[in-house]
């Protein structure tokens, strides 16, 4: 209990020496009122419609499916081997 | 003595021809004398001489077995059996054994058994062992361009096939016997429509319908060339040709034939016509067609797949029989028996059994009557266990192509479909009800063609040679 109660007046000591070492004490003052004039703010641009340099005109994508296709004999053959004999 | 007089006898009561009695009796002589390691080989040697062939078998096998040489006697016995039983003359001898000999025919029979096996560079290695004048060099021939076409390696393919063609027509000539010259001219036909075929895969369609032009509408294999020509004018763009060639298969002589693939081929014809509806008729066609009967066959085999007799059986019902079970089968099995292995194995089965009969019948039996009844009864079994799978496989094969086309046709209704709901979205939805349905201006032929018309049946010398006259609806449709 003893250790416990020194430990804890050494953290407080050593934080007050931390306020002391800065000289003054810091008072935080926040601002109480501003107004913001959004009519009068202004930015620099220009308006623009979209054009061919931001909308990349293109056909759209027509997916097609594989259709049969007889590239070779293979299997024809491979069974004409095979009934061979 | 005793053992001639009892052989002489035997023969005679089986009513075996002189030779026959002869070798029978050497064969008997050298079982029970011959105490050397040549003995099996003798014995093969005088029952194939007394034309039993395949009671010569097992001492063949068991000879090659035990020992690595193998002089010219032996050499053409091998040959004889290879001839009159094909590739059960070494059945019982696995790859690695084969291996060590180096004659044509252990040769063949060893590089088919690799090809099957997809072992294609070594089957390529040993079928080149094979002197192309030899008598199985024109078979050595076709499978070695069939490697090589399978390998892309078009060039030397065509010039084993034509090898081979050029060899099978003078071996046809050669001989004067039906059944010689029919499996000559079966392999010359073969070797021929592999040019073509080879031409189809490099583009040249026009080439390739000439080629096909050299086979013969009675030959064996024409009915299978339509699918192959009707491909050629469908890349040619000549699609009303190519409709014209598959509904030849519609015809009452080639009902036997049933190819999906020609209906996948009618459906994509109609649809680079931009006839949609037709093609869309097609493709239900082929699902209300072949799904029942590959669900029925499919039925079959799993009910009878650990069988070895059924479907052999199944050849030797009567057509009623088999028209109860499945009316599908009949045709299945009828063009199962065009099949040239099939039939070679029939023949083969007959044989082996008109010999075991000839066994049977002989009214002294000995220890050595009762080795060859015994092993003809195994060789027998093999034989139709052998042709059993066969058919099995056939009909394996037939669901396998079903299923397989069946794909291609839903991508295609996936496409015909797309097609039809632009149409719809573009307002041409009637462009196909006002179209001409057929004219001869859209029938294109060459000089040596000619026309008629067709009026509802289908005449022999005509099949082959239809023409479709539907007009092209793709220009409709770009311009509107």
């Amino acid at each position: 209990m003893k250790i416990i109660i020194l430990i804890i007046a050494l953290i407080t000591m050593n934080a007050f020496a931390a306020e002391e070492t800065a000289g003054k004490t810091k008072v935080y003052k926040y601002k109480e009122y501003e107004v913001i004039d959004l009519g009068s703010m202004e930015i620099k641009g220009q308006i623009i419609a979209p054009g061919d340099l931001t909308v990349n005109e293109r056909e759209r994508k027509v997916f097609k499916r594989s259709l049969l296709e007889k590239n070779n004999f293979d299997f024809e053959n491979k069974r004409e081997i095979e009934n061979l004999r | 003595m005793k053992y001639l007089l009892m052989t002489c006898l035997m023969a005679m009561l089986a009513g075996m021809s002189p030779d026959a009695h002869a070798s029978a009796k050497a064969a008997f002589e050298i079982y029970k004398k011959d105490k050397t390691h040549l003995k099996n080989k003798k014995i093969a040697h005088e029952l194939i001489d007394g034309q039993f062939y395949f009671s010569a078998i097992p001492y063949i096998n068991q000879y090659l077995e035990e020992n690595n040489d193998i002089d010219a006697e032996l050499e053409a016995d091998i040959e004889t059996l290879v001839v009159k039983t094909g590739t059960m003359a070494v059945l019982n001898l696995d790859e690695k054994r084969l291996e060590s000999f180096n004659i044509p025919s252990i040769s063949l029979i060893l590089g088919k058994r690799l090809f099957d096996k997809e072992q294609y560079e070594k089957a390529y290695t040993v079928l080149s062992k094979i002197p192309d004048t030899h008598k199985f060099g024109i078979e050595a021939n076709l499978i070695k361009g069939t490697i090589k076409n399978l390998q892309r390696k078009n060039v030397e393919a065509m010039n084993f096939y034509e090898q081979c063609a050029k060899k099978a027509e003078q071996q046809e000539s050669s001989f004067s016997k039906e059944i010689n010259k029919r499996y000559y001219t079966y392999l010359k036909e073969t070797c021929i429509i592999r040019t073509a075929r080879v031409k189809i895969e490099e583009h040249k369609y026009e080439e390739a319908l000439d080629t096909y032009e050299q086979i013969d509408k009675r030959s064996y294999k024409w009915p299978y060339i339509l699918m192959d020509k009707a491909w050629a004018h469908y890349y040619l763009k000549d699609y009303n040709r190519s409709l014209g060639l598959t509904v030849t298969y519609k015809a009452p002589l080639l009902e036997s034939y049933f190819f999906p693939e020609a209906e996948v081929l009618m459906a994509l014809s109609y649809y680079n016509l931009c006839l949609w509806d037709d093609a869309l008729k097609v493709v239900d066609h082929f699902y209300e067609f072949y799904q029942p009967k590959a669900d029925a066959l499919k039925d079959i085999l799993g009910q009878n797949k650990k069988s070895d007799t059924y479907f052999l059986d199944l050849y030797y019902a009567d057509p009623k029989t088999r028209e109860n079970l499945n009316p599908f089968i009949r045709n299945l099995i009828t063009q199962t028996r065009k099949q040239v292995k099939f039939n070679l194995d029939l023949a083969s089965l007959k044989a082996a059994k008109e010999e075991l009969a000839l066994l049977k019948r002989l009214k002294n039996k000995n220890d050595f009557t009762a080795q060859l009844e015994g092993n003809l009864d195994s060789t027998i079994s093999f034989i139709s266990a052998k042709i059993n799978y066969y058919i099995k496989k056939e009909i394996f094969t037939f669901i396998n192509e079903i299923h397989k086309h069946s794909y291609s046709m839903f991508n295609l209704k996936l496409e015909l479909l797309s097609k039809k709901r632009d149409e719809l979205y573009n307002a041409k939805s009637n462009a196909q009800s006002d179209r001409n349905r057929g004219s001869e201006q859209n029938v294109t032929r060459k000089k040596n063609q000619m026309f008629f018309d067709f009026n509802g049946s289908f005449w022999a010398d005509e099949l082959g040679d239809y023409s479709f006259g539907l007009n092209s609806q793709c220009k409709d449709q770009e311009s509107k």
